[in-house]
């Protein structure tokens, strides 16, 4: 994550205890950064209009997830996962993201395969207890939360004494 | 984003020319008239069409460049704020690893889409600054972001759907309904608003 800004800028907010304001926006940096990437070099963008697109895509984020995570309660899953998102944006009318993404998913599942066989073998050569790292029923990525593994909608518990 | 050749010959042809505020009375249609509409309905279809190209081409480079995609270590947009913004929904109990990087990339793509729609109105009107009014003409104009209609005050973007700012509405006494002002391309004739806050 070499290309991310700490502070997000933007929105002032004296602070609150459970959720500070800048956590719920990404930096305006970054943000402001993609946007230049889709104008032309002569052109300007206001602030109010980077606190603006700052906004819409934290509301993005959580319409998407919403409906991801509605679909895993109905399903009895507790993990949500890329095919999930890519299931609710096409839901929501993101077809357009989706072929695009489907692309980019699977590269980096490979990607991340790849990197488990390897981490795999590595941790046998030197006699440690297998590598990998936790599945998450997607090309054996591992995943936040820990403790629990997805495999084709199932899930299954580590119990670790 | 350079208007093509075609689209400055139009202009150059009159499209954008001044019709007195007469030519608007009720009577019978003048062919005078009929003919500027026609022209500017031409003129419409013309930059719908540019427009559509435009979004097309953003696609087809989206796709080109996940094709070429190998770094899968350095994003955009920092994973674990993605994180923070999906937990804040309490239903979401747990995130596998893939979905703040999808998330991450498709956040780029959303911001790029909504920042290149919104540029589309801010070249409509011929200003080099993308304000927050552009993103409230891209919300409006979009249907897939009709979720973002509450960041916008309903004023804002009943105004900007209909495609013109407050800027743009003369003023004049007599004069024509914006509307047909937009539909003859005339809105250059009056002056754009000046935005000091520019970066």
């Amino acid at each position: 994550m070499a290309d991310s800004d700490n502070d997000s800028g933007g929105h002032k907010d004296g602070g609150n205890a459970s959720t500070r304001e800048q956590d719920r926006f990404l930096p305006i940096a970054n943000v402001s950064r993609i946007m230049k990437k889709a104008l032309p070099a002569n052109a300007k963008i206001s602030k109010d209009a980077k606190e603006t697109v700052q906004e819409c895509v934290s509301e993005f984020i959580s319409f998407i997830t919403g409906e991801a995570s509605d679909k895993c309660q109905r399903e009895k899953r507790k993990t949500i996962n890329g095919d999930d998102l890519l299931w609710a944006m096409t839901t929501l009318g993101f077809e357009d993201y989706v072929e695009p993404l489907k692309v980019y998913l699977q590269k980096y599942r490979e990607v991340e395969g790849e990197k488990t066989t390897t981490a795999g073998r590595q941790g046998d050569k030197e006699g440690g207890g297998g590598g990998g790292g936790a599945g998450s029923g997607s090309g054996g990525a591992p995943m936040y939360g820990g403790g629990m593994v997805t495999t084709m909608g199932h899930q299954f518990s580590h119990h670790f004494s | 984003m350079e208007q093509s050749e075609e689209g400055q010959q139009q202009q150059q042809q009159g499209v954008m020319d001044y019709v007195p505020p007469h030519a608007y009375q009720s009577g019978p249609v003048n062919a005078a008239s009929h003919m500027a509409f026609q022209q500017a309905h031409h003129f419409h279809h013309h930059h719908q069409q540019q427009q559509q190209q435009q979004l097309q081409m953003f696609w087809a480079n989206q796709m080109q460049e996940i094709e070429h995609t190998t770094d899968f270590k350095n994003h955009t947009l920092p994973l674990a704020r993605i994180k923070k913004i999906m937990k804040a929904d309490e239903d979401v109990r747990m995130i596998s690893a893939e979905a703040p990087v999808i998330f991450a990339k498709a956040c780029e793509m959303f911001i790029l889409e909504l920042t290149l729609r919104a540029w589309i109105h801010t070249e409509e009107n011929k200003r080099r600054t993308l304000q927050k009014n552009d993103i409230a003409a891209a919300i409006s104009r979009t249907d897939v972001f009709d979720f973002l209609v509450d960041i916008i005050p309903r004023d804002e973007l009943k105004e900007e759907g209909l495609g013109v700012t407050k800027g743009t509405i003369p003023s004049v006494v007599g004069s024509p309904p914006y509307y047909y002002l937009q539909q003859q391309g005339m809105m250059q004739h009056w002056p754009q608003e000046q935005h000091p806050d520019e970066s």
